[in-house]
């Protein structure tokens, strides 16, 4: 501590070069933070999802629904624990560009903990949504969107006609859930029975199962057995864990993680250089400076680490005003990839990061720092 | 009185390019504690590489250096820097003071290299600034004080960790002459109050005539006798 005035004075010496190394590096840090808190918040998102959860769809996409009587079929498959089933309806709100999406399931318990981390739902809940045919569960940010409240009734027009050939569906909001990221529960829940009931098209039919697995381990044989079982239906089934469909999707966006380390690699590599031209012009500065310290007997190795506490001050100050600017950020950041958060790994990465980033750039500063010759500086030579 | 330094055949030779050239030849000194001595010589006698062998900057190519009982031809560079901790203290004569530091965080510099607690290092600060007339301006950085101010920050600096010896490198060098006197004068003060052995470096015959002996150096060779006067 008591060398901190020290450490300051060769900082504050030249305080325009350092604030400009200062916000490089802040700069750069909150880049490395953004970007690895991407791909670690991804890659602990598709770690987090269930293993055991099995997502049954159309083998085509955009073809045939699924037949409801493949429930029973798929609940008595072996590895199968249990099956729920969705579907769902688009509508509009009082007006056309106010689309509201209707999620519909038949309100057993298995809700409670098919998916918690996507779609959370309280016992009374999903009890009040059994018990009214018409009624619907609503989020927080579709409430606060629309000025909804438990009991309003809402009209929502949709394509989806009803056997009156009326696309007007009515509904009863009997309670609430919870979207694990805010921004994203853009949708209410309504009872596959009410919209199958009234529905003209696609009676008899879901857009997908929930099949949750036994032993998670089973899950891939689970998965190709279902498919197997289906291939010569009516409609063939493509069964995915939903772990699987995490990585499918994030595989579709191309090699992320590749990308990411490109770029954290060059950012870094920059940073690199210029503190390190920065600390190497400061000792030339300074070198009449440095000579006295050493006269008043401060040695070698005392003068390599006072630089080098000068770089790593400098260093791991801005990489964590560059974290923190990245963590206000992310969640902003995170609203365009939902799911996404920037978990504190990251922070202690960039911090360690830093450090490596100081020591290397003062090395060879600091050597020379060090190997000064008193003698030759004092003399101006 | 007991000797505070000591050259024996000293000699220091330098590597200019292809050439060897002799700085001090076989050089005998004796100095004895509690001396004031004043080296005069012209430019390229030797006098700085002689301050530069007493403060323990250098090492001597032949002979025997000894210094506040130290055989400084035999230490190594890290314990040389140990030493000059402990027994030098120089004043040069463009101050050198840290420009980003306060008179006090200037003068407190040789002190963080001692086991001293904050409230012992500020109080030794506090001594030393008084004693060279500066105690009201301790807050204040080297940009905002006359050439006579902070050559006594400079002087405060050198004599904080108690030395043996001070050692002082044309002080007046870049002063008026009034202020000259008056660094000139603290100087004489430190040596007949307190018993501090000064080695002073200068061109000026007045600022010598401050110092209790005077020598006169040329070509590496000393002029005068070797040994103290009784």
């Amino acid at each position: 501590m008591k060398y901190l005035p020290l450490i300051w004075s060769g900082i504050s010496r030249n305080p325009g070069r350092t604030l400009l190394i200062f916000f490089q590096i802040a700069i750069a840090f909150a880049l490395f933070g953004v970007l690895q808190g991407m791909k670690t918040g991804v890659d602990e998102a598709i770690a987090q999802t269930r293993a055991d959860l099995l997502l049954v769809f159309p083998e085509f996409f955009g073809g045939a629904p699924l037949p409801i009587a493949y429930l029973d079929r798929l609940q008595s498959m072996a590895g199968v624990k249990t099956v729920t089933f969705a579907d769902g309806l688009l509508g509009t709100y009082q007006k056309p560009d106010q689309s509201v999406y209707v999620l519909a399931i038949a309100p057993g318990d298995i809700w409670l903990t098919l998916v918690p981390e996507i779609f959370k739902v309280l016992p009374r809940d999903l009890e009040a949504l059994r018990k009214t045919r018409t009624g619907v569960l609503m989020s927080e940010d579709i409430a606060k969107k629309y000025g909804w409240r438990i009991g309003d009734r809402i009209p929502l027009t949709s394509t989806t006609l009803q056997s009156n050939g009326a696309g007007n569906w009515i509904f009863e909001i009997v309670g609430t859930f919870t979207a694990h990221e805010p921004g994203s529960g853009g949708y209410i829940v309504m009872n596959y029975a009410y919209l199958d009931e009234a529905r003209v098209k696609n009676r008899g039919t879901v857009r997908n199962f929930y099949v949750v697995a036994s032993d998670p381990r089973q899950a891939s044989a689970v998965a190709e057995a279902i498919d197997r079982t289906f291939v010569n239906s009516s409609t063939e089934t493509k069964t995915a864990s939903l772990r699987e469909s995490a990585q499918q999707q994030m595989q579709a966006i191309g090699d992320l993680n590749f990308v990411i380390r490109l770029i954290v690699t060059a950012v870094l590599v920059a940073v690199l250089f210029s503190t390190s031209t920065m600390m190497m012009q400061t000792i030339r500065e300074r070198t009449p400076e440095l000579a006295v310290l050493k006269t008043l007997g401060f040695t070698d190795r005392a003068v390599f680490l006072l630089v080098v506490a000068e770089a790593t001050t400098v260093c791991i100050a801005a990489a964590l005003i560059g974290l923190a600017f990245a963590m206000v950020v992310f969640p902003y950041a995170a609203k365009f990839v939902p799911g996404l958060s920037m978990p504190i790994v990251v922070v202690e990465a960039g911090v360690v990061g830093a450090f490596l980033v100081a020591l290397i750039s003062a090395a060879l500063p600091a050597s020379r720092a060090a190997r000064l010759e008193v003698v030759d500086a004092l003399a101006g030579r | 009185m007991a000797s505070v330094l000591s050259f024996k055949n000293v000699s220091k030779h330098y590597t200019r390019g292809k050439e060897n050239v002799a700085v001090l030849d076989h050089f005998n000194l004796e100095i004895a504690e509690g001396d004031f001595v004043a080296i005069m010589g012209p430019s390229g006698s030797g006098k700085t590489t002689l301050l530069n062998l007493i403060g323990g900057l250098d090492r001597p190519s032949t002979g025997e250096l000894t210094v506040a009982g130290e055989r400084l031809d035999q230490l190594s560079g890290s314990g040389l820097s140990r030493w000059r901790a402990r027994h030098v203290g120089f004043i040069f004569q463009f101050y050198n003071l840290m420009p980003t530091l306060s008179a006090e965080r200037n003068v407190e510099l040789p002190l963080l290299l001692t086991s001293l607690s904050a409230g012992e290092r500020k109080r030794k600060v506090a001594a030393a600034l008084e004693l060279v007339g500066l105690s009201d301006r301790g807050k204040h950085k080297p940009g905002e004080m006359s050439g006579g101010q902070q050559q006594r920050v400079a002087i405060a600096r050198a004599l904080i960790a108690d030395p043996t010896i001070l050692i002082c490198d044309e002080p007046t060098g870049d002063l008026d002459r009034h202020t000259a006197e008056e660094i000139l004068g603290l100087l004489q003060m430190l040596n007949r109050q307190y018993g501090k052995s000064i080695i002073l470096v200068t061109h000026d015959p007045k600022a010598a005539g401050y110092a209790s002996r005077q020598l006169h150096v040329d070509k590496g060779q000393l002029l005068d006798a070797p040994m103290a006067a009784a």
